[in-house]
């Protein structure tokens, strides 16, 4: 096991920037997701710790050793694929023995690692097939068995689950946190998924373009996003944004625009004081809106009429347009009966208004 | 007073008129009328091998049959000797075309960057010159390398065929092939070198299957490089085959039987490898 480091990282394709100077040191054990749109880096990034892209600039080094130059053999790593690269010509057995008859360790020895991956992963029963013979879900038990029998010091994950369909992907997600409980080695995985992000990380390294966008614990993302991108990335239903123009009212702030206005107290938002005549970008999360009038200081009202709702069973989720925005609400009484054209009264509390700024 | 609107009558066409199995008939009458077809040529060979010098010209009528133009044409030293070396330069053309097309496929389905541009661009280059320009060249270049009517004289002209044509077709079997597999076993111990010959080629192992097939027949069948690169120290057996036609007539009779005899080493790799040839074929 060994931590990551990776300082000043750059990728360049022909004029295409695709990772632009990443800095990320990834502790001893820990599991770290890489998420973002498709394009934004990541699995260059991961493919660059595997060794399968060679670094532009920058150095990566594994359990402290500076691994740049060396090959994707010689870095003590595993990895998983999105596709499972279980090899067709061989059985499981031999797919999970390959890497360490390759480094010539000894038959019995290799007996007992694979028994052992094995018995992890509930796939003793399936050893003398081919990866053929196998469904989708027991192909990625394989795949990762084979990382678990090296015995490695980083296990990489490149979007493992997003071959698998909805159902499978939860039970694998469930299987994956059960398997770090067990093999606690240094993970990397790459991801655009933000609910398996946030279910599977220590740590969340959110891309976009090359560029890091956010560093931090799933909890400080969704509470705390550095920017509007993080926002509206992290935490599904995505946040509400509008724009607004922050100006004084007395001992108050008012946040005006696309027909909106807002009304907060100055003290209740003490970054905002600075800002007054800037233009920022308002986001609620849907999960902070509740029906009714605001009951206190603390809390914002918003007048809107209903569009649409969804009943999802255990709740709904309804839009609501308020001036030019529509935004949209979670964790509504599913036993609710809503019109479309009705109007609603929401409220949110102070503190769970973010401001973006462009600055 | 009630409209009387006329509806155009519909028709689904003969085929839908016909009751299910009156379907499978036609279709299977007619698939034997195409059979017949492509076999007539083939049987009138193999009736032609049958009867003696004097009957080939009333095939259809006569009642006399022998195996008297086999025991003939394997008599001659000329055509066994055609028939090893037929066999020897299928072969060895196949081998060494494979080894070459395996690397040269891959090369261009895996690698970006010049070398493999300019590989391609070669490829591309040949493959737009006519075959039949290929042979005079190829003729005053093997009497300039002292090779003509030798088996590298005949070989290397087909390897060098091969692998322009050939390279294209293994490309597509690789592109069809996870280069993941590859990285898995590059991060499992083995060099690129290593993941190619023990990840991608076994997987490659159909495709390889179904171009060697081609590959041997092609050779075997070939015509003009025979005839014009080889003389009498190498006959092969299409040119000996077509040596039945002299200044004193032609002896169909013999000339079927050495025809037939090239059919049957054709026959066993088609049989065998029919299920790879027609997906050699597809492509």
């Amino acid at each position: 096991m060994a931590d990551v480091l990776l300082s000043n990282v750059h990728k360049r394709y022909a004029g295409v920037t695709a990772v632009n100077d990443l800095t990320l040191d990834i502790k001893d054990r820990e599991f770290v997701v890489l998420v973002g749109p498709s394009g934004c880096g990541k699995s260059t990034t991961l493919r660059m710790i595997a060794g399968l892209e060679e670094v532009s600039s920058g150095t990566i080094a594994i359990g402290g050793r500076v691994v740049n130059h060396l090959q994707p053999k010689d870095r003590d790593i595993a990895m998983v694929f999105q596709n499972y690269a279980l090899y067709p010509h061989m059985s499981v057995r031999d797919n999970l023995a390959f890497g360490l008859r390759n480094r010539r360790v000894a038959a019995a020895e290799i007996a007992a690692a694979v028994a052992h991956a094995a018995r992890i992963l509930s796939i003793e029963p399936l050893l003398d097939r081919r990866p053929r013979q196998l469904s989708g879900g027991q192909q990625q038990r394989v795949a990762l068995g084979r990382c678990i029998v090296r015995n490695p010091k980083v296990f990489l994950f490149d979007e493992p689950l997003s071959n698998l369909d909805a159902q499978l992907r939860a039970q694998m997600r469930l299987e994956l946190k059960q398997l770090r409980q067990r093999v606690p080695t240094t993970s990397i995985f790459v991801t655009h998924d933000q609910v398996e992000a946030m279910t599977l990380g220590d740590r969340l390294v959110v891309m976009k373009d090359g560029l890091v966008q956010q560093v931090g614990t799933p909890l400080e993302l969704y509470r705390h996003p550095a920017n509007r991108f993080v926002a509206g990335f992290i935490g599904s239903p995505a946040m509400n944004f509008m724009n607004v123009k922050v100006a004084a009212d007395g001992d108050r702030l008012a946040l005006a625009g696309d027909g909106l206005r807002l009304q907060i107290p100055a003290r209740l938002a003490p970054g905002l004081g600075a800002r007054i005549g800037e233009s920022a970008c308002l986001g609620i999360r849907p999960q902070h809106i509740r029906l009714g009038a605001p009951s206190g200081d603390n809390q914002v009202g918003l007048q809107g009429v209903l569009t649409v709702t969804e009943q999802l069973g255990d709740e709904q989720l309804i839009a609501i347009r308020v001036g030019a925005s529509e935004l949209r609400i979670a964790g509504v009484d599913p036993d609710l009966k809503l019109a479309a054209g009705c109007k609603i009264e929401a409220a949110v509390g102070t503190d769970n208004l973010h401001f973006f700024f462009d600055s | 007073m009630t409209a009387l609107t006329m509806e155009p009558a519909q028709s689904d066409g003969f085929f839908a008129a016909l009751a299910p199995q009156g379907r499978r008939a036609l279709f299977a009458l007619a698939a034997l009328a195409i059979c017949l077809l492509f076999a007539f040529p083939v049987l009138w060979l193999i009736l032609t091998s049958l009867r003696p010098g004097t009957g080939v010209y009333y095939v259809h009528r006569g009642t006399e049959f022998t195996l008297d133009n086999f025991q003939d044409v394997l008599s001659q030293e000329i055509v066994l000797k055609a028939l090893l070396n037929s066999f020897v330069i299928s072969t060895l053309a196949t081998v060494l075309s494979l080894g070459v097309t395996a690397t040269s496929g891959y090369m261009l389905s895996r690698f970006k960057g010049p070398i493999p541009n300019a590989w391609f661009s070669v490829i591309y280059l040949f493959r737009c010159v006519p075959y039949v320009a290929w042979v005079l060249p190829l003729y005053f270049v093997t009497r300039e390398l002292d090779i003509f009517d030798t088996y590298w004289g005949l070989l290397l002209p087909h390897i060098a065929v091969h692998i322009c044509f050939f390279s294209w077709i293994m490309k597509g079997f690789f592109d069809g092939i996870d280069p993941s597999m590859e990285y898995a076993a590059m991060i499992d111990g083995c060099s690129r070198w290593g993941a190619f010959w023990r990840v991608a080629m076994p997987a490659a192992i159909p495709g390889l299957t179904a171009l060697a097939i081609l590959c041997w027949l092609y050779t075997w069948n070939e015509f003009l490089f025979a005839l014009i690169l080889t003389a009498h120290e190498t006959p092969i057996l299409t040119v000996v085959m077509a040596q039945f036609v002299h200044e004193l007539g032609m002896e169909w009779n013999l000339m079927s039987a050495t025809a037939v005899i090239a059919l049957v080493p054709a026959l066993i790799v088609t049989l065998f490898g029919q299920k790879y040839v027609i997906r050699g074929l597809r492509i």
